[in-house]
């Protein structure tokens, strides 16, 4: 699959979005998925101080942490995009998650085994015209808020 | 004023006050609140208020942080310092009489982001000291300041249920000579000069009032500071059966458990340092490296008072990402034009080679030795003092 960049936020219009958590998922296969942060969700996180995961075979539902983050003094979950068992980590983000804010769309987090891939994608965000749009009005949000350069 | 958005039959917080608890119970307790806050939500107030205090001493490592570099275990042992590991992010502390806990939980607010929540639940701490006669500011990453000197660090940990825990140690009193033994940096022990550092760029509410204080002393300023800036009333409670089973649970198996304590991150911290030449004379920058971030920076120079631009110049520094376009872009930002006498770009040059030095040295495998902590980084780096000015 060819990868549509935006030409100002770099978004690959090609994943699909989770609106809850701002993290993106990747298909590799039918038995693969990749999830890692979406450019807003890496930029508003501000400067990312550590991550970890849970270990490989964990079984993890949509929704429920598969690791956790520190930025800025902040610590908090890492919420999954889909359901399914947790096949690897990243070991190179594991060891400098600063990564993720260089390039969030080339550095993935970790790799699932998704159970109702069909069904769950479905509740991602996908398609350029949504997620542009999506991401407009995200990108407006935060900047109102002071947690993007206008 | 701050609304936290709840029904006004509501606006009653409970308060709970606990005194001398060791490293691992102070911590326990903090989490196992967390519970009620829960998706299930089953506690009875919207939030709870625990100002406490922990025994003399604790030093409590963040979230990440590499425990070997952060604290002087031989000392501690030798000393009876308890060391704990915090749920919540930024740098090593010293707890004790000296240093009033701030522990509240909620229910995280929808789409509220950390860092606006941060700035919401410190208008309790900024309340408390001011009404204490201390104006204090939030700074860039995350810490109280007065005049430029940080009084207390906050900390955010928000669980996969939604309940959020909102911390902060408040530097009521600090014995600086003890907290420079307890947390790793040798070179106190060498002169006097490292406790000066220390006291330029760190207040207490002691210092600032003109008298000793214990924590207790001014515990009801910061009662009476959150319950004006939330506008709620503080009710007297305490911590429920559920909440001491859960506690000792946690006890077990996180905060008094050696895997928990002890948990590394994959790569060792390091440090290195550079030089600057200023018209006022040369400046040592230090750089303290957590995997590819910056954790601790100190300028050090022959100045009379630390200038109040290279405090800021630290505090921005601090936490953020060691890439030479990050430090460039957080030193332009922090520093006016001129204001270390020499062009911004000189500076992050040399913030950069002292960072760049220490990550070639994590690259090498080579163990860093001693490091900083939360309030100063070791004076002594792996480069020698005669490298070559940068001009």
């Amino acid at each position: 699959m060819t990868a549509q960049k935006d030409q100002t936020g770099g978004i690959d219009y090609s994943r699909y979005f989770d609106r809850e958590t701002h993290l993106w998922v990747k298909t590799m296969s039918r038995e693969v998925v990749r999830c890692g942060f979406d450019p807003l969700g890496a930029e508003t996180s501000g400067d990312i101080v550590a991550v970890s995961f849970e270990p490989p075979g964990t079984r993890i539902e949509r929704g429920a942490a598969f690791g956790s983050i520190e930025a800025a003094k902040f610590v908090g979950p890492l919420l999954a995009p889909v359901s399914g068992s947790i096949i690897r980590h990243n070991h190179e983000v594991a060891a400098e998650p600063g990564l993720i804010n260089a390039d969030p769309q080339a550095h993935w987090m970790i790799e699932i085994e998704p159970d109702a891939l069909d069904v769950e994608l479905g509740e991602l965000l996908h398609g350029e015209e949504a997620v542009r749009e999506w991401f407009a009005a995200e990108r407006k949000k935060f900047e109102h808020e002071g947690l993007l350069a206008t | 004023m701050v609304s936290l958005e709840f029904p006004s039959q509501l606006d009653r917080w409970r308060y709970l006050e606990h005194d001398g608890v060791s490293a691992t119970d102070g911590l326990a307790v903090d989490e196992a609140i967390m519970y009620g806050y829960g998706r299930e939500r089953t506690a009875a107030w919207p939030a709870t208020l625990r100002l406490y205090t922990y025994r003399a001493d604790c030093a409590l490592v963040g979230r990440y942080q590499n425990l070997d570099d952060e604290i002087d275990a031989e000392f501690c042992a030798a000393h009876g310092v308890e060391v704990g590991r915090r749920p919540t992010g930024g740098g090593a502390i010293i707890m004790g009489p000296g240093q009033l806990g701030v522990a509240l939980v909620a229910r995280a607010v929808a789409d509220e982001t950390p860092r606006r929540a941060l700035k919401r639940y410190a208008s309790g701490i900024i309340g408390g000291l001011a009404s204490l006669g201390i104006t204090a500011a939030f700074r860039s990453k995350n810490d109280l300041e007065v005049d430029g000197r940080k009084i207390a660090g906050l900390g955010l940990y928000l669980d996969a249920e939604g309940a959020i825990l909102f911390h902060t140690s408040v530097l009521v009193d600090l014995d600086v000579e003890r907290m420079l033994s307890v947390l790793r940096i040798p070179g106190a022990k060498l002169s006097d000069k490292a406790v000066e550092r220390v006291e330029e760029r760190v207040t207490t509410v002691s210092r600032e009032v003109g008298r000793r204080c214990a924590a207790t002393d001014v515990r009801q300023d910061f009662s009476t500071g959150f319950a004006a800036a939330f506008d709620i009333e503080l009710e007297d409670g305490t911590v429920s059966d559920d909440e001491w089973r859960h506690a000792r649970e946690l006890a077990e198996t996180r905060y008094g458990n050696a895997e928990w304590i002890r948990q590394r991150s994959p790569r060792r911290d390091a440090r290195g340092s550079a030089v600057l030449k200023t018209p006022a004379g040369l400046l040592r920058i230090y750089a303290g490296v957590h995997a590819q971030t910056l954790k601790s920076v100190l300028v050090t120079g022959d100045f009379n008072v630390l200038p109040v631009a290279i405090g800021r110049l630290e505090s921005a520094l601090k936490w953020c990402r060691a890439d030479p376009e990050r430090i460039a872009a957080v030193t332009a930002a922090s520093l006016r034009e001129n204001d270390l006498g020499v062009p911004h770009d000189a500076v992050a040059g040399a913030v950069w080679e002292a960072a760049r030095k220490a990550i070639e040295l994590q690259h090498d495998a080579v163990h860093p030795g001693r490091d900083g902590s939360c309030y100063f980084p070791e004076p002594t780096g792996p480069s020698s003092d005669d490298e070559a000015a940068r001009s």
